[in-house]
């Protein structure tokens, strides 16, 4: 009785209030989603999945906004520490729009709302028509919106509720879709074809759509099977944890070569179990396979990133963190507060810091001294426009002092230190509106 | 997954009877940015609702979802069995990334709650992640009843009680006033 009185309570308060009156109307269209998916941070769909070295998984902006920009960040989860803000993971990014492409959809909306206030922007891939002048189309993200696109408008769509269609035409036309609905169904027939291969797929009640899915979509990028045990390095791309051989100590990706910093990732276990409950018999065989080959070596080192082994390697590597990091006590270390390195993503900068001159973007565009010396080509975290051809220039961090002096060191401070530091450098690169300069100082640049 | 549909699977029957939402007491949402809080926070709150948890119970005060009111009921054997207080939770605009503040309305005699109805508690200061919500403050709280730090005291009184049970209980008791029954 007590229980009912309240929710009666509350739905009469938010009738009153009307606070979330889109909201509901929008999501009562949507696909339920799996619990796997659901960000820590904000509670919905995982958008722009970024997965920590721990194997926890959270959106872009969560993660960015979860970090610290004047020290060693914790996953919100179990704490593990970590200085790099990962890359998107693609792969479950394409995963995920599949899998649901209308509460997707609604994500990239509202994400999209969220940046323009903010006037700084998650990287973009392919199928958002947002901000045209600054998207990449990449032909096979293009080809990923297609399949799904299709998929909606065709079998699926027809085998759901009436409303249905309707609801998803209206996505195709608000204004961060780009396909119109006629190439859409063109390829409807082609994409069918394509994915023959899942008709041993088990008809999961919760995600019918779930069959559009296949396994190229979530192969290993080095043994080209269904992933086992994925892992996702630093740079996000993803990996059979037993495909991942650190050389010297150091994990490199054999896709773009970048470097995984601190240690040996964990097993993304939620993306683990998706993959267990949906290829069963691909997942069982590539078990087998994996444990025929390395048995002495799985019985050794089972690493998953359940709490327990999770947490005993976790505890050694914070003791050698607390070594590295002692620059966070130290005034003479020069880190540079609230900045982040655009390549590698460790955040804040410590040691040599270079900033792009000639970047107009208001975040800037800046690389830490070891991804300046390799000449790092990777774009900005934040959609920057930067190019091979733009010219670097050393900043000293001036700011310590002024933050040492203040006892709680809040993050607004490194704002001010930041403008400061930006104004005596004299760059050209200040953007003339700096509209917002608290969101500013939250994100790594 | 049936938290935010089962939720919204029930506002269509009650929508249409009600009044049309009206444009009064958005509270702070003119901006974009705490649109997202307020989502967590609905989603929060559906997720109380529906998890039956007892012992504990929040819910926003009044039109503003940004102040919420909760209960704690003191855990079974120990010495704050019986007893019920009322807490007050106000969020930043910058929620889940900053802790909600967090006081007690009704006063209780502990090591690490003041007369004032501060808490002392690691995981609303420093030790906060953006994945706590209100259940997870409400339940460490809960447990911080039973357990207290004694180490860290902001009721030296209170600490130095602690050892003795009987007599603790007693002050307990002494000094309980129940909260208000209107909600």
């Amino acid at each position: 009785m007590g229980k009912g009185k309240v929710i009666n309570d509350a739905v009469k308060n938010f009738e009153v209030t009307g606070i979330d009156h889109y909201l509901l109307v929008d999501a009562d269209f949507e696909e339920e989603f799996s619990d796997y998916f659901r960000c820590c941070v904000c509670l919905d769909l995982l958008y722009k999945p970024i997965v920590l070295t721990c194997g926890h998984v959270s959106c872009f902006w969560c993660v960015n906004k979860s970090m610290s920009g004047m020290r060693e960040s914790n996953c919100p989860i179990c704490r593990h520490p970590y200085n790099h803000f990962p890359t998107v993971c693609q792969m479950l990014h394409f995963l995920l729009f599949k899998l649901y492409p209308t509460v997707y959809m609604r994500r990239e909306k509202q994400t999209l709302e969220e940046e323009k206030e903010m006037a700084l922007f998650s990287p973009q891939f392919g199928y958002e028509a947002c901000n045209s002048d600054q998207q990449h189309h990449h032909p096979r993200d293009q080809q990923h919106a297609l399949d799904s696109g299709a998929f909606r408008n065709g079998e699926f769509c027809a085998s759901t509720q009436q409303i249905e269609p309707v609801k998803f035409v209206s996505m195709i036309q608000a204004p961060t879709m780009s396909i119109p609905n006629e190439v859409c169904d063109e390829n409807c027939t082609m994409i069918r074809a394509d994915s023959v291969e899942e008709n041993n797929l088990p008809e999961d009640k919760s995600n019918i759509n779930c069959k559009q899915v296949s396994v190229s979509d979530v192969q290993c990028s080095t043994c080209k099977h269904l992933l086992f045990h994925p892992v996702v390095l630093n740079c996000g791309h993803v990996f059979c944890e037993t495909c991942i051989s650190p050389v010297n100590e150091m994990l490199t990706c054999q896709v773009c070569q970048s470097l995984h910093p601190r240690g040996s990732p964990k097993v993304c276990v939620y993306f683990d179990h998706f993959l267990q409950e949906h290829f069963p018999t691909e997942y069982a065989m590539r078990m087998e396979a994996v444990q025929a080959k390395q048995v002495h070596v799985k019985s050794q080192h089972p690493i998953t990133c359940s709490t327990k082994a999770g947490e005993k390697s976790f505890q050694s590597s914070s003791a050698t963190t607390r070594e590295n990091l002692s620059w966070w006590a130290d005034p003479h270390s020069k880190v540079h507060f609230g900045v982040g390195c655009d390549s590698c993503g460790v955040y804040p900068i410590v040691g040599d810091r270079y900033k792009c001159k000639d970047c107009v973007e208001q975040v800037g565009f800046d690389l830490c001294g070891d991804c300046y010396n390799t000449c790092s080509k990777r774009p900005g975290r934040f959609n920057q426009q930067h190019t091979s051809e733009h010219k670097f220039e050393l900043v000293k961090p001036n700011v310590i002092n002024r933050v040492f002096e203040n006892e709680s060191p809040a993050p607004i401070l490194s704002g001010d230190a930041q403008d400061s530091n930006r104004n005596s450098s004299a760059s050209a690169a200040t953007h003339p509106d700096r509209a917002e300069d608290e969101n500013e100082t939250q994100t790594p640049r | 997954m049936a938290t935010i549909n089962g939720y919204q699977g029930n506002t269509p029957v009650a929508a249409p009877a009600g009044t049309t939402p009206s444009k009064q007491t958005v509270p702070a949402a003119k901006t974009v940015d705490t649109q997202s809080v307020l989502k967590r926070l609905q989603s929060e709150l559906m997720a109380l609702m529906m998890s039956g948890e007892s012992g504990i119970s929040a819910f926003p005060e009044g039109d503003n979802i940004f102040y919420w009111k909760g209960t704690i009921t003191g855990s079974k054997d120990t010495v704050f069995e019986g007893t019920e207080y009322r807490l007050s939770l106000s969020f930043p605009n910058d929620y889940p990334f900053k802790p909600p503040k967090v006081k007690f309305e009704t006063s209780c005699f502990h090591p690490n709650f003041d007369v004032y109805g501060n808490i002392c508690l690691d995981i609303l200061q420093d030790k906060w992640s953006s994945a706590y919500d209100v259940r997870t403050i409400l339940l460490s709280i809960q447990s911080l009843l039973g357990e207290p730090n004694i180490s860290s005291p902001l009721n030296t009184q209170a600490a130095q009680l602690w050892s003795n049970q009987e007599e603790y209980r007693k002050m307990v008791e002494k000094l309980y006033k129940p909260p208000s029954a209107a909600a």
